[in-house]
């Protein structure tokens, strides 16, 4: 077991949700894959995993998650030099960069209808089986139990897995003229969610904390107005977190944009943390901290666009003044607002890992 | 007249059916083709306006463009007839790198909303193709995405490329998640809008000036 300081990571992560003393802030981040290829080819020597050791994650994840109705029945339909064109698992047709990540060219989705819908769609997903591994969880819960870090099993929400397979247009005029429909979806997609998260947690698997991911809202709002959310798709939101409650554990949402329009309604469903807050946005926490910082606790909110300037100065501002408005809540854990770019060169990247340690200590 | 108040609001309120019963009865009617459009207009207008107050979200603007889109088929063969063109010609499309789309797709639905003649390129566009585009269509106007902050080179090289050929008095206009104003100025830009409603507003002016 690993302890920097007096603390492992998973009591370290605790004494955060608790608001209780900590030695430092809790740490974790996340790196496009090019940026990892750079910093390799600017000396890093190993890879994502070697950069968090660095950085002392305190997080450790069990399993990832994202049911799907035709699990494991993916293929590629055409490709050329730079990109292939995919028929994926969850019925939708996609374009994606073979040589590097970004978000993928949709160019077209199966289940367009309430009827595909329930005649394909659903029955496809309630009957496949198991869409985890569960002895893969059992695993790595034991390693992170040996590490100390604060184990979590992340997974998609429904919001994010309604996309996914009806895409944006399909799924949010649905929600202005086929509500019912739209509703079933989630309900449909959590109840298979909780279906595997029992899976796990029958085999001992005793988990700390849900992350689950989706993206419900962009640079100037929510994709839905706040009304929409609460009827449609909140009431899931909220099961999974009283379900992750109930096994003693936390619940952490991940959204991208501006969400400032639905806080209230994430303390209403008994969040525990929203991650990574992001500052492009409109996420800023020395507003956020003073107003939510007792009933969530805040994991991010670093600019990465400060990071890409490679600026010293401005980086360290940056998280000199987002660190010390977290602190003020002791329910604060250090994230970049996104995910490190490949613009933020490694010996930069080394300085940000200096600041964050000398600047998260309480 | 209350009919095309009528038709101003079922677009507002997104309701294809009303919409299309309406634009075809004012057709019926032989109303003017340009009074029928400026009441269609006049109701995204409407609709642009309340989203960039968050009085309306995207699902809202989507049913509105799709009304507005079905109405504007039945009256397209009027507007020929009358001679009544499209405000503006304007390109766009999705900067080389970038497969994302929704953005885009959002703004050209305004752009069409307000009725301009939009040609969309995709995504994953690269300057030339920009440029080509620019050309064969005479526009007046050509709008850059830009979803990921892995692709802001990529829009300033494109935005360089798009000044250096030579298109006349062409408006450079560029958005997406990580664009601000400050990097739009940076890049050479003409302008900048955060929103798909605001880059109506941003080529009117651009263009009226």
């Amino acid at each position: 077991m690993t302890t920097q300081g007096s603390l492992t990571g998973r009591e370290r992560v605790n004494r955060m949700f608790a608001r209780q003393d900590q030695d430092r802030i809790p740490r974790h981040e996340s790196f496009w894959p090019e940026t990892i290829t750079r910093w390799q080819e600017e000396g890093l020597s190993g890879e994502q995993s070697d950069v968090l050791d660095l950085l002392e994650s305190d997080f450790g994840q069990v399993t990832w998650m994202w049911p799907s109705p035709f699990r494991g029945q993916g293929r590629t339909i055409q490709q050329d030099a730079s990109t292939r064109v995919v028929r994926d698992e969850h019925g939708k047709l996609a374009r994606y960069w073979k040589n590097k990540s970004g978000t993928p060219e949709h160019l077209g989705f199966d289940c367009d209808s309430r009827e595909k819908w329930e005649q394909v769609y659903k029955p496809a997903l309630l009957n496949t089986g198991l869409q985890v591994d569960v002895h893969a969880a059992k695993r790595a819960f034991r390693r992170a139990r040996e590490l100390g870090q604060w184990a979590y099993v992340a997974g998609v929400e429904s919001f994010e897995q309604t996309r996914t397979m009806m895409g944006d247009e399909i799924t949010l005029m649905g929600m202005m003229e086929y509500p019912e429909w739209i509703r079933d979806v989630s309900v449909t997609c959590t109840d298979v969610m909780l279906r595997n998260l029992d899976a796990i947690v029958a085999e001992g698997v005793h988990f700390d904390g849900l992350w689950t991911y989706g993206d419900m809202a962009y640079n100037h709002a929510t994709m839905c107005s706040p009304a929409t959310y609460r009827e449609l798709i909140w009431p899931d939101h909220k099961r999974l977190a009283m379900w992750a409650h109930a096994h003693n554990m936390k619940f952490i949402y991940h959204t991208d944009g501006d969400i400032n329009g639905v806080m209230d309604l994430y303390v209403e469903a008994g969040f525990d943390c929203i991650q990574p807050l992001e500052a492009k946005a409109n996420m800023d926490i020395r507003t956020l901290c003073p107003k939510y910082g007792q009933q969530l606790a805040m994991f991010g909110n670093c600019n990465v666009m400060k990071y890409a300037t490679n600026d010293r100065a401005v980086i360290e501002e940056e998280i000199r003044a987002k660190l010390e408005a977290g602190k003020k809540t002791r329910g604060y854990a250090y994230h970049s607002d996104h995910s490190v770019p490949p613009q933020v060169s490694w010996e930069t990247y080394q300085f940000i890992i200096d600041l964050v340690k000398r600047y998260g200590k309480y | 007249m209350a009919e095309l108040q009528e038709l101003t609001q079922v677009i507002i309120k997104g309701n294809r059916a009303e919409a299309k019963r309406l634009t075809q009865a004012a057709i019926d009617a032989q109303v003017p083709a340009r009074q029928v459009l400026d009441a269609l207009v006049a109701g995204m207008d409407e609709v642009g306006r309340r989203f960039q107050r968050n009085e309306v979200f995207v699902p809202e603007m989507l049913i509105a463009s799709r009304a507005m889109k079905e109405a504007m088929a039945l009256l397209e063969p009027m507007l020929v007839k009358a001679g009544i063109k499209p405000e503006y010609i304007a390109v766009i499309g999705a900067v080389q790198g970038d497969l994302h789309d929704i953005g885009k797709n959002l703004v050209a639905m305004m752009w069409r909303g307000a009725n301009f003649q939009v040609v969309d390129l995709g995504t994953n566009v690269p300057a030339e193709k920009f440029i080509a585009a620019v050309k064969e269509h005479r526009a007046q106007v050509v709008g850059l995405s830009s979803l990921l902050t892995t692709t802001m080179p990529a829009m300033q090289a494109k935005v360089k490329a798009i000044k250096d050929a030579g298109l006349g008095s062409l408006k450079v206009v560029v958005g997406g998640a990580p664009i601000t104003q400050d990097f739009a100025k940076e890049i050479g830009a003409d302008g900048f809008s955060p929103d798909a409603a605001g880059a109506v507003d941003l080529v009117r002016k651009l263009l009226a000036a």
